[in-house]
């Protein structure tokens, strides 16, 4: 557990002192732009123009950090050869892994929740009543967010290539976002194998549709039990990834 | 020992499996991408959703809406003597994005059902009819088929009192007032038409219209003072 924590604080500092808020920047460029594009085309549905953008914003500039940062975060330091020098020490692999993932989490995490906060303040700032349930938008990003970074570091520890693990990320990302499309189209197929094949593949990709209360928000307030329900299986997924990726840095010689 | 991670994975996955049926049940469901009218705006459209931008992306068709209703969209133009020829489509595009987009419903409806020289009452209502299906929560789309069918009787009073009613309803669009407005205007009923003018002046979200809402102010204090002139007794010469 001391391993797990001391991997976490130090992967922790590397990425808010590196890259983090640079997200948050991008993300005030980006609702800056947006409030002066909106103002413009859509004056009289601004406070809910501005909400889906400022939501829809925080949770891309996330998921692309998370990316990016888990894609790196290993091979990089077995590049480096740094990781050596880690697993001489009585370190097991498994902490070592779960450290590192951790902190880039709670990294991109705390990056979220301050672009979260900006977005709500903002949105205050408007004079936009909203109904509470800012948090569990955020809650849902943040589910999104967690499955993506533990398939990203899935995704580069097995194909080893970093170009390959960012496209294969982006390449789930939108499958992720297609779910109900290729059951859609699985239902429609005539061809057995084809069907079989689309719902499998439905049912193994990481469905995104489990966290889309953001895309719902204007039809009412989430149902507890779908939110429950989302967060196991934001573990599940993440979980299921993670041990994944153990079972595959367990077989690296080094 | 060395097996225990892809046990775990199993384990993990069978259980991320068994929530899935929960979490389908009870997800808000969307419209799929294919049933989206045919626009030059697809590959925007499907860009947007595949990066899980759906509301973004109704909110972007919204804006475009409006736009092609002011007639500053290049890309789609109309056939000759078919006023906002393919409102209902971008008006349906902006509903299947996100089906609790009432506004979208509404708006298109108004200028279908009620915009001089458009008059096409029957796509108002097909859109009206959507919006009861796919976004049930909102009372108004009824209200408004119903004075869409007066309208169509030419009982012009029971339309308007049907469309005063939803005067109060937040999500009334301003088309709808300025509708209203322009229904009292035409029946000499100035104070009312003052009134509701008035009230798109005071609506912040009501910009586009306060222009218009000037001008139909000032023709309407004319006319009402050109009425009270002609209606008082000419006076009488002095002896």
């Amino acid at each position: 557990m001391e391993t797990i924590k001391a991997v976490f604080s130090y992967t922790f500092r590397e990425h808010v002192r590196n890259k983090v808020w640079l997200g948050g920047a991008l993300f005030g460029l980006v609702m800056l732009a947006g409030g002066l594009v909106v103002s413009a085309l859509a004056a009289d549905e601004r406070g809910r123009v501005m909400l889906d953008l400022g939501l829809a914003a925080n949770e891309i500039i996330a998921l692309v950090s998370v990316v990016f940062l888990t894609v790196h975060l290993i091979l990089q330091e077995i590049e480096s050869r740094s990781v050596f020098l880690i697993l001489t020490h009585p370190v097991r692999r498994w902490h070592y892994l779960m450290g590192r993932f951790l902190g880039t989490l709670g990294a991109v995490g705390a990056g979220l929740a301050a672009m979260g906060l900006a977005h709500w303040a903002l949105l205050k700032l408007l004079g936009w009543g909203g109904d509470g349930w800012y948090l569990a938008a955020w809650l849902c990003s943040f589910g999104k967010v967690a499955v993506m970074g533990a398939l990203a570091l899935l995704l580069s520890l097995a194909l080893t290539s970093e170009a390959a693990a960012m496209a294969f990320s982006v390449f789930f990302w939108i499958l992720g976002h297609f779910s109900a499309e290729l059951r859609f189209v699985a239902d429609k197929s005539g061809n057995a194998l084809l069907r079989s094949a689309l719902l499998v593949f439905s049912w193994a990709a990481p469905d995104f549709a489990h966290f889309d209360y953001r895309n719902a928000w204007h039809a009412g307030a989430p149902d507890p039990r779908w939110m429950a329900a989302g967060a196991v299986y934001a573990l599940a997924y993440a979980g299921a990834c993670f041990a994944l990726s153990v079972q595959v840095f367990e077989q690296k010689e080094f | 020992m060395r097996r225990a991670p892809l046990a775990v994975a199993v384990a993990a996955f069978a259980l991320a499996l068994a929530v899935q049926p929960v979490l389908r049940e009870r997800a808000r469901a969307f419209p799929p991408l294919s049933s989206l009218p045919s626009t030059p705006y697809v590959l925007q459209d499907a860009g947007l959703v595949s990066g899980g931008l759906r509301a973004a992306a109704a909110d972007l068709a919204w804006a475009q809406l409006l736009q092609y209703s002011a007639g500053g969209l290049d890309t789609m133009t109309d056939a000759p003597g078919r006023p906002y020829d393919h409102l209902k489509d971008l008006g349906l595009r902006v509903a299947r994005l996100d089906p609790s987009f009432h506004r979208a419903y509404l708006y298109a409806a108004g200028i279908l059902a009620w915009f001089r020289n458009v008059d096409r009452p029957d796509e108002a209502v097909e859109v009206l009819r959507e919006g009861m299906r796919a976004d049930p929560g909102e009372s108004s789309y009824p209200v408004y088929i119903a004075a869409i069918a007066f309208k169509k009787k030419g009982d012009t009073d029971k339309m308007v009192a049907l469309l005063e009613s939803t005067l109060s309803d937040p999500h009334s669009p301003v088309e709808m007032k300025t509708i209203l407005a322009n229904v009292y205007k035409s029946r000499g009923e100035y104070e009312k038409a003052l009134s509701v003018w008035g009230a798109v002046l005071d609506d912040a979200g009501a910009a586009r219209e306060w222009p218009r809402a000037r001008l139909q102010l000032a023709e309407i204090k004319a006319l009402r003072k050109s009425r009270r002139a002609s209606a008082r007794p000419p006076a009488r010469p002095r002896q």
